[in-house]
């Protein structure tokens, strides 16, 4: 009996439409990447507005402080208000010798001139007492900073708190 | 003379699998750092070091006093345009405010540079009543989505601390 020998073939996955699905997804999350929030906290419920826009041109420079409450599951703010700086929770208070630490810092290395000209942003939760965000602006003044902005969520109409 | 066999073209196949490696590293990168996050704004107060006395050739500003009560819970008690109270509700005193603001703007004949809204708020008072207040104050969007700015300078009364 005569047996044919079938040569060994091998079965090769065609991965084009793969590579380009994947190509397609890095473009998507790259757009949707936002580089620019990266000091924004969490834990943080801004109030929203819908004047609140964001700057036309970016800063240059700017300290950003967020304060807010420790909150459980529920939402519910069990501690606080602290200013969550560097992963330590300060509270609002005790911030001043910080904001000195980051005047000096910023006066160091590139000027009086620069450091004054930098923006202190206030991420604050909408449930934070104006008393303490005042406060915060005073001991920010006190450490020789001058220009102040408060952030909200922007919103559209009807979108509002 | 002797010639070669004619060879057969062969296929040349790139090596996939290091960049297939590169590009689902890269998208696990940007798959874990997305953060999806409604865009923020923010509203600029300046807050000179210190207040400087008006020379007497310039013309003091024209403040306007906006002022917040607070509820002992930090609600807004009521609000004041002047010495006109314009109610607590949220957010009909804001626009009510806000329409006050824009009349007296208008009627400035195009002085409003130099106009200054002070506020003047109870130290428990919630932040998010003192954005609607700042809103109110600098200006309003039209049908359009335009802005229409009404004063740009704000600023803070020194601060209130409450009773022992």
């Amino acid at each position: 009996m005569k047996f044919k020998h079938a040569k060994p073939t091998i079965v090769e996955a065609d991965m084009t439409p793969m590579i380009d699905m994947t190509f397609q997804l890095i473009a998507f999350f790259m757009i949707v990447t936002n580089f620019d929030q990266t000091q924004a906290d969490e834990r943080v419920k801004l109030p929203s507005d819908q004047l609140a826009r964001p700057p036309l041109v970016a800063r240059e420079d700017e300290l950003v402080i967020n304060v807010g409450y420790k909150r459980n599951l529920a939402g519910e703010s069990i501690a606080g208000p602290f200013v969550f700086y560097t992963g330590e929770d300060v509270p609002v208070l005790e911030f001043g010798p910080r904001f000195q630490r980051e005047f000096l810092l910023v006066e160091k290395v590139e000027g009086k001139a620069k450091a004054q000209e930098m923006t202190v942003v206030i991420r604050s939760d909408g449930d934070v007492p104006t008393g303490l965000i005042q406060e915060l602006i005073k001991m920010g003044q006190e450490a020789q900073f001058v220009k102040f902005a408060l952030k909200a969520k922007a919103a559209t109409e009807g979108e509002e708190e | 003379m002797k010639f070669r066999k004619h060879q057969e073209d062969g296929k040349v196949e790139m090596q996939m699998a290091a960049m297939i490696d590169i590009v689902f590293q890269l998208l696990i990168f940007f798959m874990l750092t997305l953060k999806i996050v409604s865009p923020e704004g923010d509203f600029n107060i300046n807050m000179p070091l210190g207040a400087v006395a008006p020379s007497n050739d310039t013309p003091p500003p024209l403040d306007l006093k906006v002022k917040l009560e607070a509820n002992p819970d930090g609600s807004l008690k009521q609000l004041y345009f002047g010495e006109i109270a314009l109610g607590n509700a949220v957010p009909d005193a804001f626009d009510r405010l806000n329409g006050k603001v824009g009349g007296w703007v208008g009627s400035q004949d195009g002085f409003s540079d130099d106009l200054e809204v002070e506020l003047i708020t109870d130290y428990n008072l919630h932040y998010r009543h003192i954005i609607k207040a700042i809103s109110a104050c600098r200006g309003r969007m039209t049908a359009d989505g335009k802005q229409v700015t009404y004063i740009e300078k704000i600023k803070f009364a020194p601060i209130k601390k409450p009773a022992a």
